[in-house]
């Protein structure tokens, strides 16, 4: 049984709402919130220390509100996903009519830190179509470029105003999500350290050890070699030769690209689900590849399909 | 000490070592095996070739070989027959092998000799594909044994096998360098031991090297040594996974580098249950 303004939807009710001032941020979110308390609804809440210590301060009874401890819940899009699907999981089979989760996505204002976040807000309208969530995301005028705010409405099929009014998205994309493509590092406008064609996923995890060691911490570098080796495996497999490998090292910082001249995966959700059925096939290894703690992002283009790794510091 | 890994020598190898050999024909392959014999007889050891072909060829040879000259019975040096070790019977039976070979050990160390050293070339015997999977799980206990008990082998393959080589080369202690990206081997405990590079390059022979594993009879568990491993994609992964869902015993590994665990942590690996705190 659903409550609220999602009565009566199956599925995941996919909202957007913009604030401009604390007060507006209350007006969204508390009616949210102590609709769902007063219903018996599990309500998960995560935003930043602030913006949580604010929330706490306004609802009447938190016995019923989950802050998901762990910070790394928004590390990268894929873990999200995952994450907040186990979460799902575990209400429904406590009995769990609806689930309310509102959040804010992390340092949005930070130019390219959104890279990747724009199909993870496509990908929820799919992936959490399984489970009764009424999932709002508020977004700060202050800080949401104009990028976002676009990004936003085409991702989210109802806004919802600081007043309560609701409208439809009129821009919303269902199955038709045009990524952004992703910001280019500026690594990638120098000569990489080194450049593989057409060689194994050994000599690319080699070429990678040999360079990285020591430009950053073990445990990103393993995270890079589990990477491109996950990368080159499916350019081989999958894609249309030649696969090309670059690795640009800066302080601090290692940048991957894997390229082929094939077209990449169609599904726009490559990467941040696990493919269905066969575990050989090219969608686990990139959701592994997702599931890590680099920088991902997926390049279509004319000349072919590229999976761009950055660990370390992302910006130089 | 047992060498494990790649090898670029057949020298220096121990009581207990248990090396792959490729060789382009009998010509190369001899004058390694006389080095080895002639290394094993320095050691205190019994060496023992073993073939087929003529007996007294045999026997005029491996005398030379080693350095003897003509061999007398029951001595240092011995040639044995392939049928005395691997039976009539089709496929060869591996539990029935090892035996005998534990059994010319310890005749071994009856008669003082500080334990037996085998030299085979082991083509002509494994040529027929659907003789390979017997003779590689033969291999595999061969390994074990080898493992505990004071047996050293060179079993030598020639390069016209082609492909099969790579399959009875990763299921040595020692290989030559370059052979095969991974090598299952035995650690002295009872566990099997995973070595080198695992990903979907090399997924097919890891899979049927896995095939040939089985738990010793009367152990109530299977322990996996990660120790030693490079690198594991999750290809290689969730087929060690699956192996330990089809597994009789439960499956334990341990010892596994920090790639590996991460690697493992992502998939949330079901099969893999029963691990040592903190070792996966």
């Amino acid at each position: 049984m659903r409550t609220g303004a999602a009565r009566g939807q199956v599925g995941h009710f996919h909202e957007a709402g913009f604030y401009s001032s604390d007060a507006e941020f209350r007006a969204l979110i508390v009616p949210f919130a102590e609709e769902g308390i007063a219903a018996g609804e599990p309500v998960i809440i995560g935003y930043d220390d602030r913006k949580n210590a604010l929330i706490r301060s306004w609802l009447t009874d938190l016995s019923a509100v989950t802050f998901p401890a762990d910070s790394g819940v928004y590390a990268t899009p894929a873990r999200a996903i995952a994450a907040y699907r186990r979460l799902f999981e575990l209400h429904v089979a406590q009995g769990a009519g609806q689930i309310r989760i509102t959040g804010e996505l992390p340092n949005l204002g930070d130019g390219g830190i959104f890279d990747g976040w724009d199909r993870y807000e496509a990908a929820v309208n799919t992936v959490w179509q399984d489970f009764p969530v009424w999932g709002l995301c508020l977004y700060d005028t202050a800080t949401a470029a104009p990028v976002v705010r676009d990004v936003v409405e085409r991702t989210h099929p109802r806004i919802v105003s600081p007043s309560g009014v609701r409208r439809a998205s009129g821009r919303f994309q269902v199955a038709d999500f045009q990524a952004l493509p992703p910001v280019p590092d500026p690594l990638e406008q120098t000569s990489p350290m080194i450049e593989l064609v057409d060689r194994s996923a050994a000599e690319a995890r080699r070429a990678l050890a040999q360079i990285g060691r020591g430009q950053v911490t073990d445990t990103i570098l393993d995270d890079l070699l589990l990477g491109v080796s996950e990368a080159v495996t499916n350019a081989l497999i999958h894609g249309r030769p030649p696969a090309t490998v670059r690795i640009w090292a800066a302080p601090d910082r290692i940048v991957v690209s894997v390229h082929d001249q094939g077209r990449g995966p169609a599904d726009p959700l490559a990467g941040l689900v696990p493919a269905a059925g066969n575990a050989a096939t090219l969608g686990l290894g990139l959701w592994l590849i997702h599931q890590l703690d680099i920088d991902v992002a997926l390049k279509h283009a004319d000349d072919g399909f590229t999976v761009r790794l950055r660990g370390g510091t992302t910006t130089g | 000490m047992r060498m494990i890994g790649p090898v670029g020598s057949y020298r220096e190898l121990g009581l207990q070592d248990h090396l792959c050999w490729v060789h382009g024909d009998r010509g190369d392959y001899r004058p390694h095996l006389g080095e080895f014999f002639r290394d094993g007889l320095g050691r205190g050891l019994r060496v023992a070739y073993l073939g087929s072909g003529d007996a007294r060829m045999v026997r005029e040879l491996v005398g030379r070989v080693a350095g003897t000259g003509p061999l007398r019975s029951g001595k240092a040096v011995r040639v044995i027959s392939f049928e005395e070790f691997y039976g009539a019977e089709e496929p060869v039976d591996p539990a029935a092998v090892t035996k005998r070979y534990d059994a010319a050990t310890q005749e071994a160390l009856a008669d003082g000799y500080r334990g037996l050293r085998i030299g085979a070339d082991m083509t002509d015997l494994v040529r027929a594909p659907d003789r390979q999977d017997a003779f590689a799980r033969c291999e595999v206990l061969l390994e074990r044994y080898s493992s505990r008990h004071p047996l050293s082998a060179m079993c030598g393959y020639r390069r016209e096998l082609g492909d099969a080589v790579a399959q009875f080369a990763c299921l040595h202690a020692a290989v030559p360098a370059g052979l095969t990206p991974f090598q299952v081997f035995a650690c002295g405990d009872g566990a099997v031991g995973l070595l080198g590079e695992f990903d979907q390059a090399c997924q097919g022979a890891f899979e049927r090297a896995l095939r040939r594993i089985e738990p010793a009879p009367g152990d109530s568990t299977l322990i996996f040594d990660l120790s030693q491993i490079q690198f594991m994609d999750h290809h290689a992964l969730l087929s060690l996974d699956s192996y330990a869902e089809a597994c009789p015993v439960p499956v334990i590994v341990r010892s596994a580098p920090p790639l590996v665990r991460r690697a493992a942590q992502v998939l949330g690996l079901e099969h893999l249950g029963h691990l040592r705190p903190g070792d996966l």
